[in-house]
Formats: C-alpha cells, structure tokens, sequence
C-alpha cells in the first residue's frame, strides 16, 4: 500500500497503490479511475465500528456521504485514483493512533483499513459557526487522505490560534476549540468581514485550507438561474 | 512550428511560432494574444454541414479559425475556455477520439468529425464523440489535470473522466460487479480493453456544477390558489 499524491497545482489528485488483497476505503463517489482488478464495493460500512444506517445518516450530517465505496486489490497489483470535486491540493495525514483526527466538512476522502470512521456531535457551536453539526472522528493508526479547497497549511499550535470558520480542513483532538468574535466587539467582528471565528487552544496540529468553499459558492450561486 | 505549453496544468495556455506561411488551426474563441502579422480566416472547413455536424453533435464551435504568419514569423497564444491541462499528440495518418469539446488546436491536415458513439453513448453525456483523423501535430484539453495512462488489457475509468483514447482501445460502459454497488453506486463506469493509450482529466466540470446547485438563488414558491 503506497499513497501517490500528484501535486498537480489547482487540480491535485490521489494515486493509491495496492497489492494482492489489500483493500482501502473512500467516500462513495471520490474514484475517477482504476485498474479494472480492483472489486469497487458500496457500503454504509466503511472500516469502523459506525456502519448502517444509523452511521450513514450521521456521516450526511457532517456534510459527508452517506455511503462508502471500498476497493479491494484482486491478483496482481492495482492501483486507485481519488480526486475530490473543488480545485485544490489532496493531502495524506499519518495516523499514528496516540491522537484523533477530527475532519471539518466534507474534508474527508478516503483512508487505509487500519482506521476507524466515526461522527462527533458538535452541537450549536457547529452549527453557529457555520460548520456542520457534527464532524468525522478518525481514530487508529493508518493513513487517512484529505482534501481542502486552494492550498493546505499545517500548523502547529504551542498554545492558542485562531481560524476563520470555512478554513478548517482537520485537527488533532488534543486541541479545544470555541467559537469567539474576530475583533474586540461584536460590532467590529461584524464589519471586519470576518463575523465568528474558531479559537483554538491547546497543543496539536491543525490543518488550514487556503480558501473558503462556501465563500466560493455565494460568488458564483447567485449569478446562475434560479433552481426550482 | 516551435510551440510550448506553458503553466500547466492550472491555467494552461498554448504558444506557437509560425514560420512565414505556416498555419494553425484552433477553434472559434481561443486565441488569446497573436502578432500583427498573424491573419485570421475563419471558416467551418469542409463546409456548413461539417460545422453543422461539429457544433451540434459535439459541442465544437461551428466555425473554426486558420491562422497563418504572414512576411515573417509570428507568434499566437490559444487558450482554452476553462483552467486545466493542454496535451499534444503527433497523427502520422492517425485516428484519436476524444471527449466532446477537447480539441483546441492542430495543424492544419488534421481533421476533426463527429462519430456516432451508438446506444452506449446515451450514458457517456451525448451519442456522439470527437474522431480526429490525419497527418499533423494536435491540442487537446480539460478542466483538471490531465494525466496520460497505458492500458494493456483493461482500466477503468469513472464515466465522464476520459479525455481521449486511442482507437486500438475499445470501451464499454460498466458498473460494479458487486450488486451493492450496482444499487447504490452513482456511478457509472468505462471500462476500456486493448492496448493503447487514455488520457483521464482529474476534475469534473459535472461534478463542480452539482455542487454549486445548492448555492443557487431558490425560486419563490407561488401560491396554490
């Protein structure tokens, strides 16, 4: 098993490698090509305790799919290609089992068996913040695959760091955060553009997408035909 | 002709130097900066039932440009509609398939037509897809990155990803075999057997406006009376 990211700029790609009988897990829909010996399998069950229905609809809402697609490599070695939908860099996080990596919406791709996919209720604070309700809780020790709109940037916080919401892509679970106001006064926070942000505390990494996906689409969904 | 495809492949643009004389040809709207000695001729080339064929079955432009340097070398910049990869390909009395509307540019005994793809084209967005054939140097594009593959027996690629193939490559339209995935995957397959090359785009112009949907203003609902 080898992840092959190809940092291709605005359109970067993942490339997994396979041999005889390993198997690696995605978000249904995230494969746009294959060798034709691997067995694509759709599943509410990816490689964690959280299958069914139940874990479906929780994945729906932390703004992932509601299914799996699992490949298993049959006879000689194949090979995965996963992209996601927005333009931007792909990025392998290593799981080394001490930490939980908590994945912000719609961030998560794919991830080697060895890993646990699970939901974390975020409650109120994801939902003012304009994050979704809950987040996806990887757990174990593996590689997991992420995606982020524009560039990622890791950054390790010592202490304290605050994210403007939209802009996370993942952290570690060692870090708290609330949400909190960009400027002294709610007044200020309100005109500096930047209205609620994330304050993160603690020690852990945390990854940063360059661009806002959401900021992205209010450009453009207003410009098109009205949807019925 | 001396040409180089420069930023690939985000923002990817094709430049040419024509020697006196030399022509390219590219289709309607792709030319971004030429010199001054560059002229223009616009024409469908072969016809308006050529054109007619070009433009409505495969979503080329209906006319395409020549241009040609004239009383001395010149230079053109073709680019595409949208950000991604340019790919070049050399026919020596050769045929390629390609997507509908990947054909940027190629010199000028190259020949681009519509070929019924048969029923199997009514999954893969259109009946009908590019045939180039000819002698020449040839442009292709995409949105995304475009990455080349050599098949020897069979890949498969997710329906709406494959930029151009080789002709000693067949393609069917599959799904997964496992009957789960039949069920509930969203996707449909290509499978390509044979020997020869692919070209897969990594991003999907589909997939990009399905996620812009939701963001689109909702039509106020009128009353039921």
């Amino acid at each position: 098993m080898h992840i092959e990211t190809l940092d291709r700029g605005a359109f970067s790609s993942a490339l997994v490698k396979l041999s005889s009988g390993e198997r690696f897990v995605s978000e249904s829909g995230a494969m746009f090509r294959c060798s034709s010996n691997i067995e694509i399998d759709v599943t509410t069950k990816g490689s964690g305790k959280s299958g069914g229905l139940l874990g479906g609809l929780k994945r729906m809402l932390a703004g992932e799919n509601f299914f799996f697609s699992t490949y298993t490599c049959q006879g000689e070695d194949g090979e995965v290609g996963l992209a996601p939908t927005l333009q931007g860099e792909v990025k392998v996080i290593e799981c080394d089992g001490s930490r939980k990596i908590i994945c912000t919406g719609g961030s998560y791709i794919g991830s080697t068996t060895g890993l646990n996919i699970d939901t974390k209720f975020q409650g109120l604070k994801g939902f003012l913040t304009g994050e979704s309700i809950s987040f996806v809780e990887v757990s174990g020790q593996g590689q997991l695959l992420v995606s982020a709109f524009g560039r990622i940037v890791e950054i390790d916080v010592t202490s304290a760091l605050t994210i403007d919401t939209g802009h996370v892509v993942a952290f570690e679970d060692s870090l708290q955060y609330s949400a909190g106001k960009a400027a002294s006064g709610w007044v200020q926070s309100f005109l500096s553009g930047e209205g609620i942000v994330l304050k993160f505390t603690g020690e852990g990494k945390v990854y940063v997408q360059s661009h806002n996906p959401s900021e992205f689409g209010s450009t453009i969904g207003p410009m098109l035909p009205e949807r019925s | 002709m001396k040409y180089s495809i420069q930023c690939q492949p985000s923002y990817s643009v094709l430049e040419a130097e024509l020697s006196p004389g030399e022509q390219l040809v590219a289709e309607a709207g792709a030319m971004a900066w030429m010199s001054s000695n560059i002229k223009t001729t616009t024409s469908t080339r072969g016809g308006i039932l050529s054109g007619l064929k070009r433009s409505m079955l495969t979503g080329e432009s209906f006319f395409q440009n020549t241009f040609e340097a004239e009383g001395g070398p010149g230079t053109i910049g073709l680019a595409p509609g949208s950000a991604g990869d340019i790919c070049e390909y050399e026919l020596k009395n050769g045929e390629l398939f390609m997507e509908k509307g990947a054909y940027l540019a190629s010199t000028p005994d190259v020949k681009c037509d519509a070929k019924f793809d048969g029923l199997k084209g009514l999954f893969n967005e259109g009946f009908f897809v590019l045939r180039v054939t000819g002698t020449g140097t040839l442009f292709f594009n995409s949105y995304g990155d475009i990455e080349e593959i050599d098949v020897d027996g069979s890949y498969t690629l997710d329906n709406g990803y494959a930029v151009a193939w080789e002709p000693t490559l067949q393609y069917q339209l599959t799904r997964s075999k496992k009957i789960r995935a039949f069920l509930f995957s969203d996707q449909l397959l290509m499978n390509f057997v044979g020997r020869g090359k692919v070209w897969v785009q990594s991003r999907s112009p589909r997939t990009l406006s399905n996620w812009v949907h939701p963001f689109r203003p909702q039509k106020p609902r009128e009353s039921s009376n």
